[in-house]
């Protein structure tokens, strides 16, 4: 393990930013940190990189205990939300400054700071001051300074915030490829899912100052561990009802019993519960498709007779135009709305139609689940139209 | 069209403008006209001569030895502190500000006084250092001590906001690096504030070379400029005292321009 932080606790006068924090990177990895702002990843990465120094808790790099330890001491690269490249140097001259520290033969530091230039494509652009740059040029030399001592860990604080969207990707794309390029263990932190899936081997994700789940980013966002999670990777959907059986697993949904393809946990029969799934992975029915379409009372024949049945049927509430897709709101008979991601042409308001729950993708939580379907407010959804994660 | 007419039609037509326009006008003519009328006094008074007798070189050398004294003195003690306001937060902070701008606050005629109770020729402090031959007052060195008791806290207060004015996460970046916070400071704050401190500095001198009222206190004598100035208008009236007055007016301006300069140049971006 390049770091390791073992029960890191941080508070401002008793008030804890970030709250017995325990995980590993392995040399290599890109982790992402993700969470909400004010979720206290960055009071966690100041204090990884010994700008804060912990309540509570050990930091260790390299299997050494370095929690005490000043930042200089460290070599950790350290690359912040706004620019700190120094005005009163030139880009070479920002690069050189950190090479310098642990570099004496000026022909060899030289040589270094070119490399680094030209690892992020600006070799070119050596003798220019900061001011002069573009806001995606002073990222990229702020990478180069950091990345230029070889230092153990990357630490990248919210690097592409400051971006708009399509320099955003172009730098996203940039950092995965410097990491394999150079294999340089790196810690991502950010509010933004849709980067850290598209950049991460593993996630770990905070709210409230502790971590709320660690994984692989597709089996975090397919089988999220918890509500917060659910929602925080991305749109959230959700019905909910009663679970009437566990093998196979059953949930009443209103009048209608439906086959649920998850895992119950140690929830038992008669539990109120709240099926979450991804709106895209609902599948739509509409009336008039001849062979899967139930027909007006098919709620009374998939309540009466038809145990396998995967599908609710409803009512068309809203329907909204996202560009790729279409959103189309579906009430069912619990009084829940659905949302579905639909990219042929959407059915009308008030049409009756069946919402089909996927085979797996649907993972059940206890009752009182808020989903995140408004988009562009709080976490920011998957499957929008500019979506780079698609 | 006559400034009367412009003025007239600018009250008519853009009111919003007119008020600080016509104000402002009002304040500068104000500052203004002292320095014409003043100055307009030189041409019937021999500058150089009265600058050539040798009480008036005297004080002007008095004042040329003492004022970059106290600049120096004000600078070397005043930017680290200047620096830890800017950056730290500890118990007690808000009376340490407090007591900086102390001597601001204070009539300088009175600080002089309280300097007095403190160096004086009958105080312990005093006593002993006359005993050893360094007089704390009526020598240069109580003038260095009245002019640094007055002006130290321009340059403190000027360099602090310089100091907070620079993000501290460069600083940060800097550590990170791999350079301790001594190496972070001089390498990174102290030029980024650089600006800030020469501004800190000019005032300091300015505020030190014009130094009357505590002067007068601790170090009646020797005379500087200023001391010269109120000696020859009581004994002589204003034409007396134009030369030495045209001389710290001279010099002020040219140190303000020069540090100024020297202040600005080696920058790659100027901000």
């Amino acid at each position: 393990m390049i770091v390791e932080l073992d029960g890191v606790t941080r508070r401002y006068g008793g008030e804890p930013a970030v709250e017995d924090v325990s995980f590993g990177v392995a040399a290599g990895e890109l982790v992402a940190v993700l969470g909400p702002s004010g979720c206290g990843k960055t009071t966690l990465v100041q204090a990884i990189a010994g700008h804060v120094r912990p309540t509570a808790g050990r930091i260790r790099l390299r299997g050494r205990d370095v929690t005490g330890d000043p930042p200089e001491s460290r070599r950790i690269g350290l690359v912040f939300q706004e620019s700190t490249l120094y005005p009163h140097m030139t880009a070479f001259e920002n690069v050189a400054y950190g090479v310098a520290a642990r570099e004496d033969d000026p022909e060899s530091r030289a040589a270094t700071v070119t490399e680094y230039l030209d690892l992020v494509g600006l070799d070119d652009q050596g003798d220019a001051s900061p001011g002069s740059l573009s806001g995606g040029q002073r990222r990229r030399v702020e990478l180069a300074r950091a990345l230029a001592p070889e230092p153990d860990l990357l630490v990248l604080d919210e690097p592409l915030s400051a971006l708009d969207r399509s320099l955003r990707t172009r730098l996203r794309d940039a950092i995965a490829r410097i990491h394999r390029e150079t294999g340089v263990t790196t810690l991502f932190v950010t509010h933004d899912q849709r980067d850290a899936m598209a950049v991460a081997d593993r996630l770990v994700v905070m709210a409230d100052g502790r971590v709320a789940a660690t994984g692989p980013p597709r089996e975090l966002y397919e089988a999220p561990s918890t509500p917060f999670v659910a929602s925080f990777l991305g749109r959230s959907t959700s019905v909910s009802g009663t679970l009437t059986g566990t093998n196979p697993l059953r949930v009443a949904i209103g009048d209608t019993a439906v086959r649920v393809d998850a895992a119950a946990g140690d929830r038992e029969p008669g539990d109120a519960v709240t099926c979450h799934v991804r709106p895209r992975a609902l599948g739509l029915r509409r009336d008039g498709d001849a062979t899967r379409l139930p027909d007006d009372d098919s709620s009374t024949r998939a309540t009466a007779g038809g145990a396998d049945s995967a599908r609710l049927p409803g009512e068309v509430t809203a329907v909204a135009d996202a560009g790729r897709h279409y959103d189309v709101s579906v009430r069912v008979a619990s009084g829940d709305e659905l949302v579905t991601e639909c990219t042929a042409a959407p059915p009308a308001v008030g049409e009756s139609v069946a919402i089909e729950l996927p085979e797996g993708g649907v993972t059940l939580f206890g009752p009182g689940f808020e989903p995140s379907t408004a988009a562009g407010s709080g976490p920011t959804p998957a499957g929008r139209p500019d979506d780079g994660t698609e | 069209m006559s400034v009367a007419d412009s003025v007239r039609s600018l009250v008519i037509r853009r009111p919003e403008r007119a008020v600080p326009v016509i104000l402002g006008a009002l304040l500068l003519g104000y500052f203004l006209l002292p320095f014409v009328a003043f100055l307009s006094r030189t041409g019937r008074v021999a500058v150089v001569a009265g600058l050539s007798e040798p009480g008036a070189r005297a004080a002007v050398r008095n004042s040329l030895l003492t004022a970059p004294v106290s600049t120096a003195i004000a600078t070397i003690f005043g930017v680290p502190l200047a620096y830890v306001l800017a950056r730290r937060s500890f118990p007690g902070k808000r009376v340490v500000e407090s007591v900086v701008v102390l001597p601001l606050v204070v009539p300088p005629v009175v600080g002089g006084a309280m300097l007095l109770t403190v160096v004086g020729r009958f105080t312990p402090i005093g006593a002993a250092a006359a005993a050893v031959g360094i007089p704390l007052t009526d020598s240069l060195l109580g003038v260095v001590l009245a002019q640094t008791f007055v002006a130290a806290p321009f340059v403190v207060i000027t360099a602090r906001a310089g100091f907070a004015g620079i993000d501290d996460r460069l600083e940060r970046a800097s550590r990170s690096l791999g350079y301790g916070p001594v190496a972070t400071f001089r390498n990174v704050s102290l030029p980024l504030a650089r600006g800030a401190i020469v501004a800190g500095v000019v005032l300091t001198f300015a505020r030190a070379i014009g130094e009357f009222g505590a002067t007068v206190m601790v170090a009646y004598n020797p005379r500087t400029m200023p001391t010269r100035i109120w000696v020859d208008f009581i004994g002589g009236g204003i034409d007396e005292i134009v030369p030495v007055s045209v001389a710290l007016l001279a010099i002020s301006v040219l140190v303000l321009t020069a540090v100024q300069r020297v202040g600005r140049v080696p920058t790659v971006i100027d901000r």
